[in-house]
């Protein structure tokens, strides 16, 4: 033998042998090399999820539009109420800031915490009627949403899981300069149970307390997200507050179609009807489409275009400066209403995501 | 004399570091194995090749592409050259390397389920449970799924 055959049998045989060992064996046989296995648990997310936002920044604007305000105080929910004034409202939009950091992330539990901001700007012509001065406010400084929340995913076991989200917004026409009393602090919750039937389907039921429409509500809610088998159609639902139809037009193009129900309830600070604090009871449904583009990496563009229909845009008063709860039955009485029109809006933004 | 002692020196200092050097890559070889995550879904096989670990999947729960109904490929790999390449066989752990402690890091890993590739790094909690973090930019934004470690249990007929 020549060195040539030794150097085969040394480095080159012993790799072949090797490939070959690997092809013969059957993985079906293995076992867990202790007594059991790590744990199954329901995950979180489905196949063809839209991206999750971990940082979002975007600008919100609706197009001009006109809205009509009552002349007097005090409306039964319900009650018709004749327009006093009407003014145009030339601009509204502003930033939104969202950040979703995890806190604690494994196969067995999810806990995230998060804060938001959110600043509407309004340009009024004209402001009048038992409106003037709120609108006049509004000109001069702005609507904001400031929120801290969190949200715990805890898998039960392989395809049941509970959801827990809390949150915490300070609404109304503050400034960073001028703060108002942390008393009226909003506080929201949702609790939800559900299954995970298979990698493409998730859906949970439960109830939360809201202020989506505006004023402070309890209403039951249903998650619903599917994934077509082609992984292109599915659905994203939270309803009332969301849902969307989607098509992935391919791995870095999502194409969203369907509504969300937007809503707050801002504290106005210096103004007040009879003594009593009011509280702007804002919500909005937007119906739109929705584009999403991966640009690099993780780093994605958001972009939508759509109709903003008003919901409520009515004050109420705070007696004696106390939160209160009317919902769908009660009969407190607004203390003035008012209509917005519809208008065109667009919003664009970018997003750290994870897939 | 001083010459031997010199001579005893080097030698000792040389078997102390290749004692060290074989420790750590007999430490390091702990990762070497057939491993299976959470999701029960696939084995993957992690070897050493050239001094770095490399996990490749060499079993599927369902072989088979429901829709295609033909073994299943890296069909969510962002390049479309490698959309074809069969998922069997496929190396969703790549380059770690090992910085003692019981830990491999430096490495990435790839979802098939999204074709995403994250940071990657291994924490050995025990000689057979991994914690494997696959995170963005940094461990923060991330995820830990717990492997276990599988051994041939049946003998070949």
């Amino acid at each position: 033998m020549n060195l040539k055959h030794w150097l085969f049998i040394f480095t080159l045989a012993p790799l072949a042998l090797l490939g070959q060992e690997e092809d013969e064996i059957n993985y079906d046989d293995f076992g867990y090399a202790d007594d059991d296995g790590a744990k199954t648990f329901a995950s979180p997310k489905i196949n063809g999820l839209s991206p999750n936002r971990f940082i979002n920044v975007a600008w919100d604007v609706q197009s001009r539009y006109k809205a009509e305000f009552s002349d007097r105080t005090g409306f039964a929910e319900g009650e018709d109420w004749d327009v006093n004034e009407s003014a145009n409202i030339n601009y509204t939009g502003g930033l939104r800031l969202n950040a979703n950091i995890p806190v604690v992330s494994r196969n067995n539990i999810v806990w995230q915490m998060g804060a938001n901001y959110t600043n509407t700007t309004f340009s009024v012509d004209e402001p009048a009627g038992a409106f003037e001065p709120i609108l006049t406010e509004l000109n001069s400084k702005s609507l904001s949403t400031g929120g801290l929340f969190t949200t715990v995913f805890k898998p039960l076991n392989e395809k049941q899981f509970l959801i827990f989200q809390g949150q915490s917004d300070y609404n109304g026409n503050y400034t960073f300069s001028d703060f108002h009393s942390f008393g009226l602090t909003k506080y929201s919750a949702a609790v939800l149970w559900g299954k995970r039937p298979h990698d493409r389907l998730q859906w949970a039921i439960g109830a939360s307390r809201t202020y989506r429409a505006g004023e402070l509500n309890y209403v039951p809610i249903v998650l619903y997200n599917w994934t077509g088998k082609k992984e292109k159609w599915g659905t994203e639902i939270l309803f009332p507050a969301k849902a969307h139809g989607k098509y992935w037009v391919n791995k870095n193009n999502l194409l969203m179609f369907g509504y969300e129900l937007e809503g707050a309830s801002y504290h106005l600070s210096g103004l007040s009807f009879n003594g009593n604090s009011l509280e702007l009871r804002r919500a909005e449904i937007r119906p739109r489409i929705e584009w999403n583009k991966k640009l690099v990496g993780f780093f994605w563009l958001n972009a939508q275009l759509g109709s903003r229909l008003n919901y409520s845009f009515n004050l109420d008063e705070l007696r004696d400066g106390k939160e209160f709860f009317r919902g769908f039955f009660g009969d407190q009485e607004f203390a003035a209403m008012s209509r917005l029109g519809t208008s065109i809006y667009g919003l664009i933004g970018i997003s750290f995501v994870s897939l | 004399m001083k010459k031997n002692k010199s001579i005893v020196f080097v030698l000792a200092s040389l078997f102390m570091l290749t004692s060290m050097v074989g420790d750590t890559t007999e430490e390091g070889d702990k990762l070497i194995g057939v491993w299976e995550p959470s999701n029960k879904k696939v084995k993957v096989k992690i070897d050493k090749i050239s001094g770095k670990y490399y996990g490749k999947i060499v079993w599927l729960r369902e072989p088979i592409d429901p829709v295609t109904g033909k073994p299943k490929t890296d069909k969510n790999n962002p390049d479309e050259s490698l959309k074809d390449v069969p998922l069997k066989g496929f190396r969703m752990l790549k380059d770690f390397v090992y910085a003692g402690d019981g830990e491999w890091n430096d490495g990435t890993i790839y979802d098939p389920q999204n074709g995403s590739t994250y940071s990657c790094v291994i924490k050995l909690k025990d000689d057979n449970t991994l914690d494997i973090r696959g995170y963005i930019g940094v461990k923060t934004f991330g995820r830990t799924d717990v492997w276990k470690r599988l051994v041939m249990k049946k003998k070949k007929k």
